[in-house]
């Protein structure tokens, strides 16, 4: 029997129904609803009706602002004075699991009462003059469900316990297949070609038999180019040039600037030397295949892997930040241009944005830097990309080598359904289809489930009980086992394994994803105190299996043998790929010939107000502030400061150590737009953006290290021939500042195939990430303006090419050549900048970057709620690298989007003079108590008033 | 002797390392328990003088926040709990999720155990918010907790999404008449303030954290133990931030039972 709680909150605003209401006045535009109101619904199964009061009373509702119902019809729990409603149930599908569960039988049962199952949702009063059908296309419209996870209860459930039997074991008949029945077995499961399908078939023809659903998955899932980087490791041959693999040149060039590595390219995260005796690590991922079909979970599931990256480098290490960085499709894109099967991108954004702050926030983590970029063609799939960054003491920072009999032991969240192919899927391309065959890929986060695992293996680190540590990230156990029993050969036998529920095969509960699970390597005589530790955590660990010696991977479902594969066929057998670029269309020159400058003042502040509210370069500041940015009391350099905190910064400070003023910096740059346009140049512009960033608060370059990240559209010749540009730009980023890249990520499916035959192919990015040390993080400066008649100057050398940029966007003008940055040049910018800041004689920095010039003095203004005084009577000089400066291209200065370029206030021109007098630099004015930008001759506009544009989109999405 | 610091951790937990670096650099000697340590009585209250309860979101919040840890400390510590609140030498602080969770136990404000007499509700903006606000001491409350903090504005951090403090109008004047209020939230006058987001949550009264009738329980929705160090303040690069405001609150709650007599 089910006893059904309804709780509604009765004094105070009603925030969720409030909210749905808004939404259906101005999103749809129907008025004749007049009130929403919410109400949770708990269904308690396995107790008695007394039972249940006891905990409605004392757990499930509050005297104060609620009231509660037990077991009565929804007629009679809605207030008398309104009769005319309809009522509508959202609930989690059964299997989905819902993170809530666990606490409330816990809480029931601290309370004396054993509750068996339970579960909650919400159900939705709507008030007005409509019927139900009408209503149910309201919620369809405000997609308030997420069919892939959500239902709308229609019949009462009769039970809550999932019950089953294990799925059966199949033997597919590969053996026997031709050409066309192994493409089509691939096809939409395996993800695999044919030739790798036929080196399969090979290997079970020599094995002499036919191989298991299980052994079959597990090789596509290790195949798969979310696990096996085939392109990355591919022979190229670039426009009939022969070229060494992608990974070997970036691995090659990243090894010879060794200084501060401590591991790369060989974990699940890089690690680089840090002060007292610690590395920090770094590890960027995309979620962008989930996301695409579910941003909430898709982005929590992200957070949770990346964490767990960094949890599972060497015996583990400790998170301390996050990083989030999105590309949607402009907020305004019209409906009828979204591909079928795709979301709008207003409702991507919101939702991600709340996965990011709900699995980040819970797990106290602080989320400090981040970006938000919009593009049309990411309309056929966003790019979610998230990072995290962890300490770890360095005798920790390499994983042992596992020895023979030690134990395999799963540690975490239950296993269940969820996430199954989510590795091969993420390796497919989105189709028109996605959305609704794929919908197992998805699930929900539980992030208090994770973070309690991660404070019991930071205990049993470092009680020093552990050999290594694997996350159970994509491919689940296959993957994460299969991996650390490559060199010895494993036995597990994975009826052990707990289960969410029961009736999952066998090869489920090797290939599942369920969240919130690490595999930990123990020598068995640590097994004891480690489930202590567990234990006292609430944690839940299992032994699955062992290390033997037989270089297989034996895979039982009790006493059933389901997969004998050979490791060496597992991680080798994989054919390697020779792979074809070439650059497919001549790219047509389309530079425009003289500038575009504005003709009167007027014209002068309207072109830079929707330069400032264009989506690159508005104010995050709503965003930012939903996440806990503070937590773990690390921040020495906020996300905001300035007089009234909303100038933003480049890059934030830790101290990682509290006790300790030795710190972390992390930065990032990427521009689709840029590196759409010119793979290279916009390549060695994200670079050089997310090293500007690290340098602008005060780091060394040379104590930096790097993470890459591609995002590309599916490798066909043009688009390998990009990435090959790419490649060849990191390694020569590489080259010029001697600082490797120690971590990376590939991801090449941002393709989009309509059922039509369209291809949308998504704008292909790089992202580069920065993490770099600093003896004192009382050395770092901030972008707001401190003084008055302080100096302002612009150092480096500024690229006349304007191609891509903000202003040439919001100018309707297609051109392609981007800026190009004076490599020489750079890092001696970099070293006097550094050197500025580290004697105290820049006072505040800010780096050029999207928006041009103008905007990142604006931005300066803010913080320092103040004004500067702009001259350009002085700049007559070629100051613009292959361009004159005249009057007529104050223009072409003031967007100019050259990164590695900055904006920095010093005393006076003596102290700019002594700085920089090795590197091109240009004294641009004074800064003055009135908050007005004043350009002499040109314009002067009032900073309050540039602030509102600015600050205006997001505010008015996430407010 | 240092003052024995139990820092209370749960499954969710999380600034439970800041609270107990806070306590160690104003003279307590922290340690972190979880909560289980003390259900199987490896761990006694009575051995501590000082119970601080962290933020984060104990059992991820689930219901509301802080209840799940609430109904474990009441349902297993309701006379440990008791006991060590009649030692005259002991204090409490929760703070932001241990805010939540010491009004749901009913320590905050009457100490009275399972009697859950006030609120914190979801904040009126609807969602969660991180940033740094201004707090006046409400120099009636005389609680020695918050000696000579009360002549200035003093900055804190927040991050919360259910911090808004609400009791029946009954109870908010009892709260008032006995000076109960520890803090308000002010604008940059000083004066209490309704207005977002100087008054992040719509706080009634501005409330922003209250001690029991003792004045040796504490709790806030602002995170003291995130502003140790002048460093922690975004704009201490500015100049006018010379000390971090944070830190004498919990001298203050170490000096206080150091000298109290039990």
């Amino acid at each position: 029997m089910i006893q059904k709680v309804r709780v509604q909150t009765i004094v105070g605003p009603d925030l969720k129904g409030d909210g749905i209401l808004n939404d259906i006045h101005r999103m749809l535009g129907i008025k004749n609803i007049t009130r929403v109101s919410a109400i949770k619904v708990y269904r308690l199964e396995g107790i008695s009706e007394k039972e249940a009061k006891i905990l409605a009373e004392k757990l499930l509702s509050e005297s104060i602002n609620q009231r509660y119902t037990i077991n009565s019809t929804s007629e009679e729990s809605k207030p008398t004075s309104e009769v005319k409603s309809v009522i509508i149930e959202i609930a989690y599908k059964p299997g989905v699991m819902n993170p809530e569960v666990t606490s409330i039988i816990k809480a029931a049962d601290d309370l004396g009462i054993k509750l068996p199952a339970c579960d909650s949702s919400f159900e939705y009063a709507f008030y007005g003059s409509l019927k139900k059908a009408e209503v149910e296309k309201i919620v369809e419209k405000l997609k308030l469900y997420n069919s892939l996870i959500e239902h709308i209860v229609k019949d009462e459930p009769q039970t809550l316990i999932l019950k089953g039997q294990p799925g059966k074991i199949q033997t597919i008949p590969i053996r026997s297949l031709n050409d066309q029945e192994l493409r089509d077995l691939s096809k939409d499961q395996l993800f695999l070609n044919l030739e790798e399908m036929k080196k399969i078939q090979e290997y079970f023809a020599a094995e002499k038999r036919d191989p298991t659903d299980l052994e079959l998955e597990t090789l596509a899932q290790t195949w798969s180019e979310h696990s096996g980087h085939k392109t990355f490791k591919a022979e190229l041959l670039v426009d009939g040039k022969k070229k060494e693999p992608l990974i070997d040149r970036l691995k090659k060039e990243a090894l010879k600037h060794d200084k501060n590595i401590v591991s790369a390219f060989v974990d699940n995260s890089g690690v680089m030397d840090f002060y007292g005796g610690f590395g920090i690590c770094g590890k960027v991922e995309t979620h962008n295949a989930p996301s695409a079909i579910e941003p909430y979970g898709g982005a929590m599931t992200g957070s949770g892997g990346v964490f767990r990256d960094i949890a599972a480098t060497g015996k583990g290490a400790k998170n301390i930040a996050s990083t989030d960085i999105f590309c949607f499709a402009p907020i305004d894109l019209p409906a009828s241009q979204l591909p079928a099967g795709c979301l709008p991108p207003e409702y991507l954004l919101k939702r991600v944005v709340s996965g990011v702050r709900d699995y980040g926030n819970r797990m106290g983590i602080p989320t400090n830097n981040g970006s938000v970029h919009f593009h049309k063609d990411f309309r056929a799939r966003p790019t979610v990309i998230v990072g995290a960054y962890g300490i770890v003491p360095k005798k920790y920072a390499i994983k042992d080598k596992p020895e023979r009999n030690d134990l395999i032991i799963c540690v975490g969240g239950r296993t269940g359904r969820d996430g199954i192919h989510g590795a091969t899927f993420s390796s497919g391309e989105m189709t028109a289809d996605t959305y609704t065959t794929h919908s197992s890929a998805v699930q929900i986060g539980n992030a208090i489930e994770e973070k309690r695992m991660f404070d019991a293996l930071l205990e049993a680190r470092d009680q020093d009980l552990i050999r290594l540590v694997q996350d159970c990230g994509g491919g689940g156990f296959s993957s994460a086992i299969g991996e650390i029993g490559e060199t010895l050969g494993v036995t597990v036998d994975i009826k052990n394994a707990l289960l969410k529920y029961q009736g999952l095969a066998p090869w489920e509960i090797f290939l599942s994803e369920s969240q919130e699970r690490m595999i930990v390597v123990l020598d068995p005589k640590n097994l004891k105190v480690f489930e202590m530790i567990c234990k006292k955590y609430n944690v839940e660990s299992t032994v699955l299996g062992k290390f033997d010696g037989s270089k297989k991977l034996k895979v039982y479902f009790g006493g059933k043998v389901v997969g004998h594969l050979d490791m060496q066929f597992l991680h080798h057998g994989l054919p390697k790929r020779v792979l074809k670029a070439s650059r497919q269309s001549s790219v047509v020159s389309r530079q425009i010939k003289e500038p575009i400058q504005p003709k009167s003042e007027e014209e002068w502040i309207k072109v830079l107000r929707k330069v400032l509210s264009h989506g690159n370069v508005c104010s995050k500041e709503p965003i930012v502030r939903l996440y806990d940015h503070l937590v773990q009391g690390t921040n020495d350099l906020q996300p905001y400061s300035g007089k009234n905190l909303d100038g933003p910064n480049d890059s934030p400070v830790l101290r990682p150590v509290l006790s300790k003023q030795y710190g972390m910096i992390i930065s990032h740059g990427l521009n689709p737009v840029f590196n759409n346009i010119d793979p290279y140049w916009g390549s060695i512009w994200a670079a050089t953006e997310a090293l500007s960033n690290f340098v602008a608060v005060g780091g060394d370059y040379k104590n930096a290290s790097l993470i890459n990240n591609y995002i590309w559209p599916f490798p066909d010749q043009e688009s390998l021939w990009s990435l090959d540009r790419s490649v060849d730009a990191v390694v020569d980023f590489m080259k010029i500042f001697k600082i490797p890249v120690i971590s990376g990520k590939d991801s090449l499916s941002s393709t989009y195939r309509g059922a039509d035959g369209s291809v949308i192919k998504i704008p292909p990015t790089l992202c580069i990430s920065v993490l770099g040390k600093i003896e004192d993080t009382r050395k770092t400066v901030t972008a707001d303006l401190k003084k008055v008649g302080s100096t302002i100057v612009l150092v480096g050398e500024m690229d006349k090419n304007l191609g891509g940029s903000v202003y040439h966007q919001v100018n309707n003008l297609e051109t392609d050549s981007v800026p190009r940055i004076d490599l020489k040049l750079l890092p001696k910018t970099f070293d006097a900048i550094y050197k500025g800041i580290r004697n105290g004689q820049i006072l505040s920095c800010h780096d050029i970057s999207e928006g041009g010039v103008i905007s990142a003095i604006f931005e300066m203004c803010v913080g320092g709620n103040c004004g500067v005084n702009i001259h350009l009577g002085g700049v007559t000089s070629s100051h613009l690298r292959g361009g004159r400066m005249g009057s007529s291209e104050v223009s072409e200065l003031l967007f100019n989007e050259t990164t590695g370029c900055f904006i920095v206030e010093v005393k006076d021109e003596k102290v700019a003079k002594q700085l920089f007098k090795n590197i091109p630099y240009i004294t641009l004015g004074k800064t003055q108590k009135a908050p007005i930008i004043d350009v002499k001759n040109f314009f002067s506009a009032e900073v309050p008033n540039l602030k509102k544009v600015w600050q205006k989109p997001m505010k008015e999405m996430f407010s | 002797m240092k003052p024995k610091v139990l820092v209370l951790k749960a499954d969710g937990t999380n600034r439970d390392e800041e609270m107990a670096y806070a306590f160690k650099i104003a003279g307590g000697d922290s340690k972190i328990v979880h909560v289980n340590q003390l259900r199987d009585g490896s761990v006694k209250l009575k051995d501590y003088q000082i119970l601080a309860l962290p933020g984060g979101f104990a059992y991820g919040d689930d219901i509301v926040s802080g209840k799940i840890l609430a109904i474990e400390l009441t349902s297993f510590f309701k006379e440990e709990l008791q006991k060590f609140i009649e030692r005259k030498n002991t204090a409490i602080l929760g703070v932001c999720n241990g805010f939540q969770v010491l009004v749901r136990t009913g320590l905050l404000p009457f100490r009275e155990i399972g009697k859950m007499r006030v609120s914190l509700t979801n904040n009126d903006s609807g969602h969660f918010e991180c940033r740094w606000i201004k707090v006046k001491v409400n120099n009636k409350n005389n609680s020695q907790f918050l000696r000579e903090m009360d002549n200035e504005i003093i900055w804190l951090p927040i991050a919360h999404g259910e911090g808004k403090f609400i009791a029946d109008e009954e109870i908010l004047k009892e709260i008032e008449d006995q000076n109960l209020v520890a803090f308000r939230y002010v604008d940059e006058n000083g004066n209490p303030t309704m207005e977002y987001p100087e008054n992040p949550n719509g706080s009634l009264n501005s409330i922003v954290g209250i001690t029991d009738t003792t004045g040796r329980i504490l709790g806030m929705m602002p995170h003291p133990e995130c502003f140790v160090r002048v460093e922690q303040h975004p704009n201490w690069r500015r100049g006018n931030i010379t000390k971090p405001q944070g830190l004498p609150l919990f001298e203050n709650i170490v000096k206080f039972v150091k000298e109290a007599k039990p």
